[in-house]
């Protein structure tokens, strides 16, 4: 290929990149990677800390999962960024508040040292529910999403 | 003692006072732009930075451009892959400075570091001995063994570290959830916060399982 037909092909190709794959990028790491989406949680439990961190806050929630034992559990949120658009922001998530978490466990169930899941979205007690997850990551498709479509 | 810089760096450095102060490592790991700013420019980058060294590595394979002569080649083409370099190394420490301690105790991030630092000797390597006949094979479509040999090792070393750069972001192999030894050993997980736990053999298990 000779330069002249080379640089438009590698222009039009980074353009693509650019439009079609940076939305995908959006998600740190695919959701099959990490979790189940055959076992979803419902965890119905106390703030205990949540991490404000990129690329996925850490909501850590004391709460009876599967097993129905109450122990630790991290769920992963979207970035703070993402959050915060979505209406969590600190103030609505402070240690202490009672919430109910729709989520999917980890693949790794050995719940060691805490157990993890992918969260999907959050009911506070005021009633309000809001999304808490990463669009497009590839996680079942079970209308917590708004902007699944 | 390099930990303790970490600790340092990542808890300390450029911490005011008062209830909600952060240091200036957890102010950027919780920006809500700035990171995914650096972590996105990181990304995309690397279609500058690899994509024009595995062009230049391609030519002293002679796999492409075999009719063009190699500093035709490596003259326009690697001032782009320096320039993209920069901007990798520079985002790279950035996104390492938002989370020290976390880079520090993953086993990916150890076993880039060393392809890496391969992928440099490699290139400071043929850059002070397999350049200095250069004239002879400029213009050559099949190089001679020991360059092709050399490119064939950068390409490779750069492909280990973008495949191990991009394994970090998964948690299989945590400090602190139960992984084999040689994984608690390799990234120093005894040192760690969430420290180092074993994971039983697969045979023990399975019977406390049943």
């Amino acid at each position: 290929m000779n330069s002249r037909r080379f640089v438009p092909a590698l222009l039009a190709s980074g353009l693509l990149v650019a439009t079609f794959g940076v939305p995908a990028a959006s998600a740190h790491h695919a959701f099959a990677a990490e979790f189940d989406g055959k076992s979803p949680v419902l965890l119905r439990g106390k703030v205990t800390k949540v991490e404000w961190i990129n690329p996925h806050a850490w909501i850590h929630v004391m709460s009876a999962g599967p097993s129905g034992k109450v122990q630790e559990w991290m769920v992963e949120g979207g970035t703070p960024n993402t959050l915060l658009r979505s209406g969590v922001d600190r103030n609505s998530l402070k240690p202490g508040t009672e919430i109910v978490v729709r989520g999917y466990q980890s693949k790794d169930k050995a719940c060691a040292p805490v157990c993890k899941a992918n969260g999907r979205d959050v009911t506070f007690p005021d009633g309000r529910k809001l999304f808490i997850g990463s669009s497009g990551t590839g996680a079942p498709k079970d209308g917590s999403d708004p902007n699944d479509k | 003692m390099i930990r303790d810089f970490l600790v340092w760096l990542q808890n300390d450095l450029g911490k005011g006072v008062g209830d909600t102060a952060q240091s200036w490592s957890e102010a950027l790991l919780g920006s809500l732009n700035l990171w995914s700013l650096l972590e996105g420019t990181h990304l995309l980058t690397l279609m500058l930075f690899a994509g024009t060294i595995f062009v230049v590595d391609l030519r002293l394979l002679g796999v492409t451009f075999r009719r063009t002569p190699i500093s035709v080649v490596s003259d326009r083409v690697l001032p782009l892959t320096v320039a993209g370099f920069a901007l990798m190394v520079a985002t790279g420490s950035a996104l390492f400075f938002a989370k020290p301690l976390f880079y520090y105790h993953n086993i990916w991030f150890r076993a880039k570091l060393i392809f890496l630092a391969a992928a440099m000797i490699n290139i400071t390597v043929f850059h002070l001995r397999a350049q200095r006949n250069r004239l002879a094979w400029d213009a050559a479509p099949t190089p001679p063994l020991t360059t092709r040999t050399m490119a064939a090792l950068s390409l490779l070393s750069w492909l280990a570290v973008i495949i191990l750069g991009r394994f970090m972001a998964y948690d299989w192999l945590e400090c602190g959830k139960p992984i084999p030894h040689w994984a608690n050993v390799m990234q120093a997980c005894k040192a760690s916060e969430k420290g180092a736990v074993e994971r039983l053999p697969l045979t023990k298990l399975q019977v406390r399982a049943s």
